[in-house]
């Protein structure tokens, strides 16, 4: 009997080593391609070619000063336009998805269903499907190429995931927190900004969250409705860098760095509310 | 019951007005123009010969394009296998008393999703290049250089090769909704299942699986919807390459349209696109239904 457990002991000793080796393998090939990219881009083209893998001998920022300075690159001005659409387009998100989620949860009307299955329609679509045609209807509408042009899809494909969190969250809230208001004198619209609008501030933080980087990273509808380079956002510019410098990795991870930190610094201070965030939506939505 | 949140009907239009006109013109009406310019021959200029079902007709037989198809299935099944399936065998370990550093193996194996595809796409690039790889590097160091390749050139393997970063990118994703999923099941089950002598793969099995059976299955749609709509990393990858090895119909769709200025084809493309993805998610959720349906009887 002593023995027998003393079989047991060992066998969950290998087996716990095993599987901290395992997670600690898989946690660090998770983050590895981002450290190998911080010291290589601290290295010179040739170094990095003499020896892809190992530490900078002669640590350089030369990469970053070229990319930064040389306004061939755009590097700096995409980082505006990047940061200028997704705030935009955050920031109308959330106050349209706040405005349309209250409604069709609380406001009985004729259309109320019609829109709310419109809404979830929306989800369903493939919005890869819409790539092509939205490219026809802006170009018609003379919408494309221009500043704000990424904000029409940004937000229409937000609003869905945005309108039934936040329908959701208002269902529970209580009904007599708003009567009490109406007896009272309150306006609708006093009532929505309000009282109802504080209470919902969590939800909308996590649409907020989810947002942010959908906007941040989105590829393929600004590659077909921006033809500007001066308008371009981030991922655009970074393919445009693949093609400059095809044989100069030190550079394009520079590069990529650069464009990636704010997400990389606004995900590792908060992680934990964005993860949080980011199953809610997934889960929820 | 609500009669005092009743506003005015002009109040309500006022609120709904811009969201919904925006949302109705970014959505819809580009899915209408598509079908309606998928009859027509047009090669984007002034020019639109209506063609009747031709462009369907030609889509039918397209083999470039159900060559794609299959591809995003191959994606999809690769990555619910991969992804979903790895997932939750390293939340298994992770739900371990014997593991330590939870939170980290939280926080960066979620970290990849975070990043835009277009980057991962870009690190990988990179991992796969034949001369400044990773992959080659380690073959070489590990002295088998005659195992070295071309990776992205190999029309046989790419696109298992594309495949592999979507699932790396995503396992920490799956893990934290799979991971949130079982920390509301009750502990009581656990305890009681072991005292029962249950180990940790028939706990994982007859127990975990059962009681998360809804997360999975979001899991798997979300799996599903993602891998349909996949573009970014095989635009920075292969553009579909080489030849048509790694083609995905978003992919061919944008090619028809942007490179070969296909305008009415690629609008038949994009209907097809639309109506394929709807039919594979929700064929796949009935599927996933009548399954589930039939283990519990």
């Amino acid at each position: 009997m002593k023995n027998d457990n003393g079989i047991n002991k060992i066998q969950k000793t290998v087996m716990g080593v095993l599987m901290n080796f395992i997670l600690i393998v898989f946690s660090l090939s998770c983050i590895f391609p981002i450290v190998w990219m911080i010291y290589s881009s601290l290295k010179e083209k040739r170094a990095f070619n003499a020896d892809i893998i190992g530490l900078p001998k002669a640590p350089t920022l030369v990469n970053y000063t070229r990319i930064l300075t040389n306004s061939d690159y755009h590097l700096a001005e995409s980082m505006f336009n990047s940061v200028r659409t997704t705030f935009l387009s955050i920031v109308l998100i959330v106050l349209f998805s706040f405005i349309v989620g209250y409604i069709l949860a609380r406001v009985r009307f004729k259309l109320n269903r019609v829109l709310y299955v419109m809404f979830l329609m929306g989800m369903l679509i493939p919005i890869h499907s819409l790539l092509v045609p939205i490219y026809v209807v802006f170009r018609n509408c003379g919408l494309s190429n221009k500043w704000f042009t990424l904000l029409l899809p940004y937000v229409s494909f937000g609003l869905p995931m945005g309108i039934f969190l936040v329908e959701g969250y208002v269902k529970g809230i209580p009904v007599s927190l708003e009567e009490a208001a109406a007896i009272d004198g309150s306006s609708f619209s006093n009532t929505l900004w309000k009282i109802i609008l504080p209470i919902c501030k969590p939800i909308l933080v996590t649409v907020a969250i989810i947002q942010i980087f959908s906007c941040w990273n989105e590829f393929s509808f600004a590659l077909v409705l921006l033809k500007d380079v001066s308008l371009q956002t981030v991922p655009l510019a970074l393919t445009q860098f693949k093609g400059q410098f095809a044989s100069d990795y030190p550079k394009q991870m520079a590069a990529m760095l650069i464009t990636m930190s704010p997400i990389v610094v606004l995900y590792f201070v908060f992680s934990k509310q964005i993860i949080k965030g980011m199953v809610a939506g997934a889960v929820k939505g | 019951m609500l009669h005092s949140i009743k506003p005015k009907g002009r109040t309500i239009f006022l609120y709904l007005l811009v969201p919904v006109a925006m949302f109705v013109f970014t959505v819809f009406v580009p899915l209408m123009t598509a079908f309606v310019y998928s009859f027509f021959e047009w090669k984007g200029g002034p020019q639109k010969t209506f063609t009747g079902l031709n462009n369907y007709i030609a889509l039918f037989t397209d083999k470039t394009f159900w060559e794609a198809f299959s591809h995003n299935i191959y994606l999809v099944i690769v990555c619910i296998v991969g992804q979903i399936g790895i997932a939750f065998i390293l939340v298994m370990m992770v739900n371990s008393k014997l593991v330590k550093l939870k939170g980290m193996h939280r926080t960066f194996g979620f970290f990849p999703s975070t990043i835009s595809a277009v980057c991962i796409g870009l690190i990988w690039n990179m991992i796969y290049h034949n001369q400044y790889g990773i992959i080659n590097w380690f073959l070489k160091t590990i002295g088998r250089a005659d195992l070295c390749k071309v990776w992205l050139n190999e029309t046989s393997m790419v696109m298992l090769l594309v495949a592999i970063p979507l699932i790396w990118q995503f396992i920490g994703y799956y893990m934290v909704i799979i991971l949130s999923a079982i920390s509301s099941i009750d502990t009581e089950v656990f305890e009681s299942a072991e005292i029962d002598g249950a180990n940790g793969v028939q706990k994982a099995w007859y127990i975990t699986l059962p009681l998360i059976k809804n997360t999975m299955l979001v899991c798997t749609t979300l799996c599903i919807a993602g891998n349909m709509k996949a573009f970014d990393n095989i635009f920075v990858m292969t553009k579909g390459g080489p030849g048509t090895a790694s083609m995905v119909m978003a992919m061919y769709g944008y090619q028809v349209s942007f490179s070969q200025s296909n305008m009415g084809y690629g609008s038949c493309i994009s209907v097809g696109i639309f109506v394929l993805s709807l039919l594979v998610i929700g064929g796949s959720q009935g599927v996933i239904k009548f399954f589930t349906r039939e283990k519990e009887a």
